[in-house]
């Protein structure tokens, strides 16, 4: 398994295959910021909650440092956390209080933890495997893609996707080969 | 009416999160759904919710929205005749 | 070779995988109107446990259950092994905490390592058995304890009603006058080992091939050319002909998308003239507990032959595995 590229974004830094990126903003702004400065041209961005703004971004960084374009070659999103969508299931909360009950349809549908693959898939055009696991360390992913995997020539977008409040979320995310 | 269409417009743009648009970037009879703003099923859904939130309208069958959210200015006349808020 | 050496179901139609079978044989349903379980809900139609049930104990049951199966196959006492992982299925777990009832559940069973929480929507329950047959043909473990289980919340049944994607009525899986899904609630266990049963009359289900697919088309609506779903059916397919295949368990939720997706899929891969299971006019939509619970049933109907399983779920995502007893 080749690591091709590998991106960590926390709520104050972004480290691109080990080079720092610049940037002024913090915590749900850094990634406004890194939106407008890298993607810009998909307004659906500002639909997403925190956890798919941030496996969104960090996909596009990965996939714009490496030749692949968008029809070709990814095989699979396979991503990780330990807070499911519990930020967005909280935000989604808010709106069906009793007394003060309008269910959001738009905040309902972030309220799983997998659609920040799917996010990631319909930009990318990877109709590959796109799969979501919760598990308590970014280590236990490793045998999971591992054994996803087997086939030659496998590239892959993996890692952990984790965001448990708006200003508190973290990824470390992975191209993979494997040939 | 004009200055419910105003209220629409910026109530649209916050529950569809159209972060970049301000009520003048709206053309008041353009489509919302197809061509202008691009609606799709979900952001459907969301406007009916702020019809009930806002204006204490509900509208059951998604389908009889079609005729009610073809633009802004089919909204506004459907709420001025049926809002209870 | 990956077998599957046991299995539990509980839901509303009964406790254990037998009971649950003999109530879909009978034609029972356990869809009804509710009207007053949920503050400000809508009245809505499910299939959900007279009493409420609590996750983790739930589950417990259905493992217990499973593994008492599963014992008269493989004797051996395999929840405790280092050689064992345990997988959940769910998609809102024990009130929005989807990790600690895993851990729990596990940790019940004294067995030592990190559970595997599988969480890719209504296709969960398929893809937890993807993961297990991954896990055993790698060789990282020798048995794989799954579990499915998601049980009906007031977040739940308002988000689908904020989609009016509910029917007030018993689903209608593709009938031309569907009008949506019904929720539902069950627990169910499937314990696959890599290890081959001693159980000389009665051959064992073989967990053939697994595939997940993503439609990339959007989060809430199927592709219309049934993409993801096709390109399941046609891994899951490779080495064996349309003719080979005895069951379909269909995902059939009775949604306008869904169905109409699933048989445009469905007919490219060929499988058309495949004799379909259709359980959500019983069930229910069990979400996490779907794919294990209409696997069992589909197992136990078919009692042998060559069985496919498939499922569609929010954020454009497929899977399909496929079963064979000779």
């Amino acid at each position: 398994m080749q690591v091709i590229h590998d991106i960590e974004i926390t709520t104050t830094s972004v480290l691109l295959d080990g080079k720092t990126i610049a940037v002024e903003q913090t915590g749900d702004k850094l990634l406004v910021e890194l939106y407008r400065r890298y993607a810009g041209d998909y307004p659906k961005f500002f639909k997403m909650d925190t956890l798919s703004r941030l496996g969104f971004i960090a996909a596009e960084l990965l996939l714009k440092q490496s030749a692949i374009s968008d029809q070709q070659l990814v095989d699979a999103v396979i991503l990780a956390n330990r807070s499911a969508s519990i930020k967005n299931d909280t935000d989604y909360l808010a709106t069906i209080t009793e007394g003060n009950y309008y269910p959001s349809p738009a905040l309902f549908v972030y309220t799983l933890p997998n659609i920040v693959t799917g996010e990631i898939a319909i930009r990318h055009h990877i109709q590959g495997e796109t799969s979501f696991y919760i598990l308590n360390s970014p280590e236990q992913l490793k045998p999971i893609v591992a054994s996803t995997l087997t086939a030659k020539h496998s590239t892959a977008l993996v890692g952990w996707c984790e965001c448990s409040k708006q200003d508190n979320f973290y990824a470390k995310m992975q191209l993979i080969w494997r040939n | 009416m004009e200055k419910l269409i105003e209220q629409l417009k910026a109530q649209i743009i916050e529950a569809l999160n159209f972060e970049d648009m301000t009520p003048a970037d709206i053309d008041t009879d353009a489509p919302l759904f197809g061509e202008g703003l691009g609606l799709d099923s979900i952001d459907a859904l969301e406007l009916i919710m702020l019809m009930d939130r806002e204006y204490g309208i509900k509208l059951a069958d998604p389908k009889a929205g079609k005729a009610v959210f073809q633009s802004v200015r089919t909204m506004a006349e459907y709420i001025q005749a049926n809002r209870t808020k | 070779m990956v077998y599957c050496i046991g299995h539990n179901i509980i839901s509303p139609l009964g406790e254990g995988s037998q009971a649950n079978v003999q109530a879909v044989r009978a034609g029972r349903s356990g869809l009804k109107l509710h009207a007053d379980r949920f503050a400000d809900v809508e009245p809505f139609c499910a299939s959900l446990f007279d009493t409420p049930q609590e996750f983790v104990p739930l589950c417990v049951r259905s493992v217990e259950d499973a593994l008492e199966m599963a014992i008269g196959r493989l004797p051996l006492a395999i929840g405790s092994l280092p050689e064992t992982i345990f997988i959940l299925s769910t998609t809102k777990g024990d009130n929005l905490d989807l990790l600690t009832p895993a851990q729990t559940i596990a940790q019940h069973f004294g067995n030592p390592n990190p559970p595997i929480v599988v969480s890719n929507a209504c296709t969960s329950g398929v893809c937890a058995q993807i993961t297990a047959k991954r896990l055993l043909d790698a060789g990282m473990y020798r048995h794989a304890i799954v579990i499915g289980c998601d049980l009906q919340t007031r977040f739940i049944v308002s988000g689908f009603q904020s989609f009016k994607a509910l029917s007030p009525e018993p689903c209608r899986p593709f009938s031309p006058d569907r009008q949506g899904l019904n929720l539902g609630e069950a627990a169910a266990a499937i314990i696959y080992s890599s290890q081959k049963p001693e159980v000389r009359d009665q051959p064992s289900w073989i967990l053939e091939a697994g595939s997940i697919h993503n439609d990339a088309n959007h989060l809430s609506a199927p592709s219309r050319t049934g993409e993801g779903a096709y390109r399941c059916l046609t891994d899951v397919m490779a080495g064996v002909t349309p003719a080979d295949i005895d069951l379909i368990g269909v995902h059939g939720t009775g949604t306008l998308y869904n169905d109409d997706m699933e048989t445009i899929a469905i007919e490219r891969a060929g499988l058309q003239d495949v004799k379909k299971s259709i359980l959500k006019p019983f069930f229910g939509h069990t979400m996490g507990a779907a794919g294990i619970v209409e696997t069992i049933i589909g197992l136990e109907m078919l009692g042998k032959g060559s069985f496919i399983k498939m499922l569609s779920g929010f954020g454009g995502v497929n899977a399909a595995i496929r079963l064979t007893c000779k």
